[in-house]
């Protein structure tokens, strides 16, 4: 009875039950499509004797790739940043820095320890994305791993076992056994009905019984999976209590729980050894020298033979003349400058919405989660500060820094509140899974990037809708992409359809110069 | 330095001065707290562009309206009633929420430090982004030009700005926050409660619509 499956075959069957992107990820398993696009090197002509000038307005990860890249290929770069920093949303806060919110500036108190720092912006980085880890590789940016799934970290929520955290842990065994049961029982009584061969069946039987541990009978009956209650060592390991399915089934952190840290989130993700910000160190080691800081771009005019950026500096306004403009200021304030931009470019830029995020940290006293046997990885919450990190580094030092609330949007909840009420809320949150929370933390920061200076935002939002791209979405999209005048690129995470990641903003940057290395070589070639 | 990336390696000259004039000091008085201030980034409160744009030119992307040529004794007003929640705390009234949080800390010397930066931008014509019936709009004015005046040039005595060379659409959404009552309804603001009842007489957003757009064509001097 037993039949071999074509692999084309196998695609439509996927195709049919999983929709393109399951097609997709299988294509590239089998090699059939190409696979994810791998870090190719960028072939850049190197200008020789021919001089070209380039402003790039922004010191964020784009601007900076591209005059890493282009310095590189003998253009001459300059790079305006408005800010006293360089790296935008790459924000590492540490001892003594500011953190410029309008309206809410802080300075961080943290101890003067290299471990003691947080990502207050990018903080996690994917091993599929090839580009940045490959300049963190050319830039001897050292990484190590970061931890977002820990079994041992925690489940809270106000509906489920009245409001006690669980540990993932054993939510996922026993949510995993109940799953599996269910799919068992209906596997057998169905199976000869399935589009299955007898083999198939089989493999597919075993994969259920051991992704929920069911016992003899296609039972769940509870698994040592999350541990013991007692023992295990030097004793039997006696076998904790199920918990109730039906009580489990009272929230809906299950969502999280078992599905969080799949794709670009996960599990094996890395960062930078101190700080996400070595990174932006790594780019100013070569090019620093062309940074200009607290020069804010106020103008912009492009014309047919250059690019003319008026800029505010040391309270006067100054000229920068250029033949080609890389802009990585957020769209939403790009608008607002001296421009003359296209009409529908400008369109495009006013469409574009802002996206939100909100974090906060505090400095613990004590590592007191080490003492609860968790190193690493993501609690996470019902409630409005939704997730706490535990620092996967400096593992068993007095000290670290803890992210105590992660907010991705949704009504700027934490951005309309005045410092006190936030850090409250924090409070509050965290005592729900850690009793002496309120006493082991001190010295809080928040960052609301709605209200930091020159970001108010995060994540450009093109898509007005969950179920993708309008036709004129995608022509906006595209009218921004391609070169104002032939001179002027917009570049940045915002120039993806994947907004928010690092990566995104790189790609945006190599998109661009390749753009501009086709107008460069036929000009040359006249 | 600790670390070759700690604030870019940007300490400016200054703040290296201040670095060793605060270490000459040690010697004569212990370490305090206020040296180690002086390592700070600096700031002030001049954040204004950021949202409204470049020279106050107003910034459709945050829906911040223009500042250059707004007369400072409004914009006076105005500071002084978000820092105070007398506007921007309707919960309906985003736009005003955003900026009271950013005012609620401004001091009264950083108000007037702002007054007169913003007073030194100059003023430069408004793109036109609503269109509608003039005519229509021109009937609907004569009740707002007893305050704002005949050609939208404002009335300090009357505490009512100058509305012409502002940005339409903030415009349109100001008078829809005064019908719905989002802004103006705080008790101590009494200029905000008589917009509100003003503006009744738009009506609806053809109402807003047409006003509006005859606004755009009285022309700044
Ligand atoms: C909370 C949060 C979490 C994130 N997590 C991750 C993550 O885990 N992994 C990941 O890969 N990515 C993450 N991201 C996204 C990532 O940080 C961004 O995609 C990326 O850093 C964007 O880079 P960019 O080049 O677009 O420039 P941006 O970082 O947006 O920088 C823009 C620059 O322009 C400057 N500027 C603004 N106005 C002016 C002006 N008028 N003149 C001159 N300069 C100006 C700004 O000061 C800034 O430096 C996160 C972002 C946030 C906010």
């Amino acid at each position: 009875m037993s039949r071999l499956v074509t692999r084309r075959e196998l695609i439509n069957l996927l195709g049919a039950t999983g929709g393109t992107a399951a097609v997709l990820q299988a294509g590239s398993v089998l090699g059939l499509l190409p696979a994810t696009a791998s870090a190719a090197a960028l072939d850049l002509l190197a200008l020789g004797s021919t001089n070209k000038k380039v402003a790039i307005l922004g010191g964020g990860i784009s601007g900076l790739t591209v005059a890493y890249e282009l310095n590189k290929r003998g253009y001459d770069c300059t790079v305006l940043e408005a800010s006293h920093r360089c790296g935008g949303r790459i924000f590492t806060v540490r001892h003594g820095d500011l953190i410029d919110e309008i309206g809410n500036r802080q300075y961080c108190e943290f101890d003067d320890d290299p471990h003691m720092y947080f990502n207050a912006g990018a903080a996690r980085i994917p091993t599929s994305h090839r580009s940045l880890l490959a300049y963190c590789k050319e830039l001897g940016v050292e990484l190590e791993v970061f931890i977002g799934e820990n079994n041992n970290a925690f489940l809270q929520d106000d509906a489920l076992a009245s409001g006690k955290p669980l540990r993932v842990n054993d939510y996922k065994t026993n949510m995993r056994g109940f799953l599996s049961e269910m799919l068992a029982k209906s596997m057998s009584e169905q199976q000869m009905d399935e589009p299955f061969t007898e083999t198939e069946a089989e493999n597919l039987l075993s994969v259920i019984r051991s992704f929920g541990d069911l016992s003899e009978g296609d039972l769940y009956q509870g698994s040592s999976r999350n541990g013991y209650a007692s023992g295990g060592y030097l004793t039997h390991g006696v076998q904790k209590d199920m918990l109730a399915f039906r009580d489990l089934l009272q929230s809906s952190m299950g969502r999280i729980a078992l599905s969080a840290y799949e794709g670009d989130y996960g599990p094996c993700l890395l960062q930078p050894v101190g700080g996400m910000d070595k990174i932006i160190a790594g780019f100013l080691s070569k090019i620093g020298g062309q940074v200009k800081y607290r020069a804010i771009v106020a103008g912009i005019q492009v014309r047919n033979d250059g690019v003319e950026i008026a800029y505010d500096q040391g309270g006067a306004r100054h000229k920068l003349q250029a033949d080609y403009c890389f802009n990585c200021i957020p769209t939403h304030l790009a608008v607002g400058l001296d421009h003359n931009f296209p009409i529908d470019y400008i369109k495009a830029m006013k469409y574009v919405r802002r996206g939100e995020a909100y974090k906060a940290a505090f400095q613990a006293k004590e590592r007191f989660w080490e003492k609860e046997g968790i190193y690493g990885g993501i609690t996470r919450m019902n409630n409005s500060s939704r997730e706490i990190w535990y620092p996967p580094h400096g593992i068993h030092k007095d000290k670290g820094v803890v992210l105590a609330a992660y907010d991705f949007g949704g009504g700027s909840y934490f951005t309309k509140m005045v410092q006190q009420e936030r850090v409250e809320t924090h409070l509050q949150d965290g005592e729900k899974i850690h009793s002496n929370y309120r006493d082991m933390v001190e010295k809080p920061i928040t960052i609301a990037w709605h209200r930091m200076n020159h970001m108010l935002g995060c994540a450009a939002r093109w898509r007005q809708s969950f179920s993708g791209w309008t036709h004129e979405e995608e022509q906006m999209y595209n009218i921004l992409q391609a070169p104002a005048g032939g001179r002027h690129y917009v570049i940045g995470d915002q120039m993806s359809m994947n907004s928010a990641w690092m990566e995104s903003a790189i790609l945006s940057a190599h998109w661009a110069m390749q753009d501009l290395d086709v107008r460069v070589r036929s000009e040359i070639a006249k | 330095m600790p670390d070759p990336f700690w604030r870019n390696g940007m300490i400016g000259k200054r703040e290296v001065i201040v670095f060793f004039a605060a270490l000459s000091f040690c010697f004569i008085k212990a370490y305090a707290a206020e040296n180690l201030s002086d390592l700070r980034e600096p700031y002030n409160d001049r954040y204004c562009t950021t949202c409204h744009g470049s020279d106050g030119r107003g910034n459709y992307g945050i829906k911040a309206p223009r500042l250059a040529g707004m007369e400072p004794w409004y914009l006076k007003r105005q500071l002084e009633n978000f820092r105070a929640g007398i506007r921007g705390t309707h919960s309906s009234d985003r736009e005003g929420i955003a900026m009271q949080s950013m005012a609620v800390k401004l001091s009264d010397s950083s108000i007037t430090d702002i007054i007169s930066w913003v007073g030194s931008w100059d003023y430069v014509a408004t793109e036109i982004t609503i269109e509608g019936n003039e005519s229509l709009g021109q009937q609907l004015y004569i009740q707002c030009a007893s305050c704002h005046g005949a050609n939208g040039e404002g009335n300090e005595a009357l505490g009512a700005p100058a509305l012409r060379g502002q940005n339409d659409w903030y415009l349109a959404t100001q008078l829809r926050n005064f019908i719905e009552g989002w802004r103006g309804s705080h008790p101590q603001d009494s200029l905000g409660q008589q917009m509100i009842l003003m503006a009744q007489s738009l009506q609806n957003d053809d109402g807003i619509k047409n006003v509006v757009s005859y606004i755009n064509t009285l022309s700044r001097k």
